[in-house]
């Protein structure tokens, strides 16, 4: 079978994203349980008021990050699936002819799961080591206790799940002609959809390559805005939520939202790279200028990064605002939220710097790589 | 444009496993000629080739082209190089598979500021396939469509790797008899390898390699047509 354990294992990112997910949640599912078992000793009002109001923000917490971040996952999953059945075309089109069923083959693709069940492994078992300060931060009063059943449902059930998803996608994307697989060519559909946007444009050879470099890998184009939706809105986030949090829940979604913005960005930006070095040898070898080739190649994705970061920008502004107007409406104590204009500035100006850094060092890269040797792979 | 090679080493591999790949090659090419470069698999053929049109550098040896020698070049003057004066055709084609046929030769054209690419397509016989990407088209059809790019640059040398090595013998002649009239009309200089014998009878000067040495150098007294010679 094509699709191996190291196959599964390159989807770090999901990993991640996974062990971040767990981390928070399971942090405040075992606290929210805990506190729940001492509702029954509460007699003053104010304590329970107070009671109420940490039970309440557990219970959002989760929903928010584990509910963004699960979907994160998904999406993640099925953009390294699609380009992982597009990029593996010949060898699943071969099988695919020598008669393995469509289901036979997507089997295989279990193994991206696996992906999920370490991060959340991870995830879960780093959760625990920074329990005992969490909980002193929170409520020294409620007593810890370690909740088994959180490992069925923050390890063992997202894992299946994802095995089961990976399973169902993969057979959906193996629906295609073994010709096409087997000629490594796409969709009738596609190829009439991006003729129609070629037709009739006069312009540079270099304009031309630009566009359809881009709109020729709609995943990659997708992987890239997502990535920088990403980084903008959970760095912004977490630096906005220093003011409105205590300043230890501030510090675990700074250091989540740093670790997950990076790792989509890097993962997107050598994706891109990667996928597109092959042109990029093409066009060298015959005259294009270095520049020319990675600026007309690698340059077409940046507009795309921006326009990410400017949704994730309006996307974790409404957001908070969204959660600050319900949490105000049960507490007086919540300041009122404004765009915090600093943090963008700062998000923007790191976003710039990292990613043209990584772009220039992967795409540099490939320039100390012989013609040769790219066209050979 | 002539091309002096003198004394050419190539070697692959690490230090302690160096596998020498061509063991001093030296001889000229004339302006216009058609060059094949014969020989087995492994003889060293394709490593010669991509040494002569700059796309690898040689371990020691000069390349002179009308005495400006390209081993001394840095890498973007052999880029410059290549847009001025280099047209490659390969066996895999090489096609960008993004691109639609009048695009792909549009890439070609462009280097050399050539606005009537559309008449090498037509020469080529694809003008009814201009709009169709290259996994749309048959194996002969791509390398129409690579013949048409490498051309559309108007190059004064034309390099060719095993042009037909992927394609049946019909749509192979068809190939050649292309490329043999072009390079009537458009009067370049063209070198080829293949390890087709019969190839061999329709080019001026023929190279026989053997383990990284020339082991034969003839001209042919006639030249036979791609419909006349064997397969």
């Amino acid at each position: 079978m094509i699709i191996q354990i190291k196959d599964g294992i390159k989807l770090i990112a999901i990993s991640i994203i996974s062990c971040c997910a767990v981390f928070v949640c399971n942090l405040f599912m075992n606290f929210n349980i805990d506190i729940a078992r001492i509702k029954g000793l509460i007699s003053n009002p104010e304590v329970m008021t107070f009671y109420e109001a940490q039970l309440t923000m557990s219970r959002v917490t989760c929903a928010v990050s584990g509910g963004c971040l699960l979907l994160t996952s998904v999406i993640m999953l099925f953009f390294y699936i699609k380009h992982y059945i597009d990029s593996h075309r010949k060898e699943l089109g071969i099988l695919k002819a020598l008669g393995y069923s469509n289901i036979k083959i997507a089997k295989g693709f279990w193994v991206f799961g696996l992906s999920v069940f370490t991060g959340c492994g991870l995830g879960f078992a780093s959760s625990y080591a920074l329990m005992p300060l969490f909980y002193k931060v929170m409520n020294p009063d409620v007593p810890m206790h370690f909740n088994i059943i959180l490992a069925l449902y923050l390890v063992i059930l997202p894992a299946v799940f994802f095995c089961g998803l990976a399973i169902i996608y993969s057979c959906k994307k193996l629906k295609r002609p073994v010709l096409d697989l087997l000629r490594d060519r796409e969709s009738s559909y596609a190829g009439k959809k991006r003729r129609k946007e070629q037709k009739d444009k006069e312009q540079s050879f270099i304009q031309d390559l630009k566009q359809a470099t881009v709109k020729g890998r709609p995943a990659l184009m997708f992987f890239i805005a997502l990535a920088s939706f990403c980084y903008s809105s959970m760095m912004q986030m977490s630096f906005s939520m220093d003011e409105l949090s205590s300043r230890m829940f501030a510090v675990i979604l700074i250091v989540i939202g740093i670790i997950l913005a990076c790792t989509t960005l890097f993962l997107a930006i050598i994706t891109v790279v990667n996928a597109n070095t092959r042109s990029i040898a093409i066009m060298q070898a015959f005259g294009y200028s270095w520049k020319d080739c990675s600026g007309a190649i690698l340059g077409g994705y940046r507009l795309l990064a921006y326009i990410g970061f400017a949704i994730g920008t309006i996307y974790q502004y409404l957001l908070i605002k969204s959660m600050v107007s319900i949490f105000s409406k049960t507490s007086a104590d919540i300041p009122e939220y404004k765009f915090d204009t600093k943090s963008f500035v700062v998000v923007l100006i790191s976003f710039v710097i990292i990613y043209e850094l990584v772009m220039r060092r992967y795409s540099a890269r490939i320039k100390k790589i012989s013609i040769k040797e790219i066209m050979l792979k | 444009m002539m091309i002096e090679l003198m004394d050419i080493t190539k070697s692959y591999g690490s230090e302690e496993n160096l596998y020498p790949v061509l063991r001093g090659i030296s001889f000229n090419i004339q302006d216009g000629d058609f060059v094949v470069l014969l020989g087995p698999s492994g003889s060293g053929k394709s490593t010669l080739l991509n040494v002569i049109s700059g796309l690898e550098r040689p371990d020691s040896g000069r390349i002179l082209y009308d005495n400006t020698d390209i081993t001394a070049m840095s890498d973007e003057e052999l880029t410059f190089f290549r847009k001025e004066y280099v047209g490659f055709i390969f066996q895999q084609y090489y096609l960008l598979p993004n691109l639609t046929v009048d695009k792909n030769v549009k890439m070609g054209a462009d280097l050399a500021g050539n606005r009537n690419y559309r008449q090498i397509i037509e020469a080529v016989g694809l003008v009814d396939k201009m709009d169709k990407y290259p996994s749309e088209l048959s194996g002969g059809e791509q390398q129409r469509v690579a013949i048409a790019r490498a051309l559309a640059k108007k190059p004064r040398i034309l390099f060719l790797d095993e042009p037909t090595g992927a394609l049946d013998e019909e749509t192979g002649r068809l190939v050649l008899d292309y490329l043999c009239r072009l390079r009537e009309e458009y009067r370049f200089t063209m070198l080829m390898v293949t390890h087709n014998n019969n190839i061999a009878e329709m080019a001026g000067t023929v190279i026989r390699m053997n383990s990284g040495r020339i082991v034969d150098r003839y001209n042919n007294s006639t030249i036979k047509s791609a419909y006349e010679i064997g397969w």
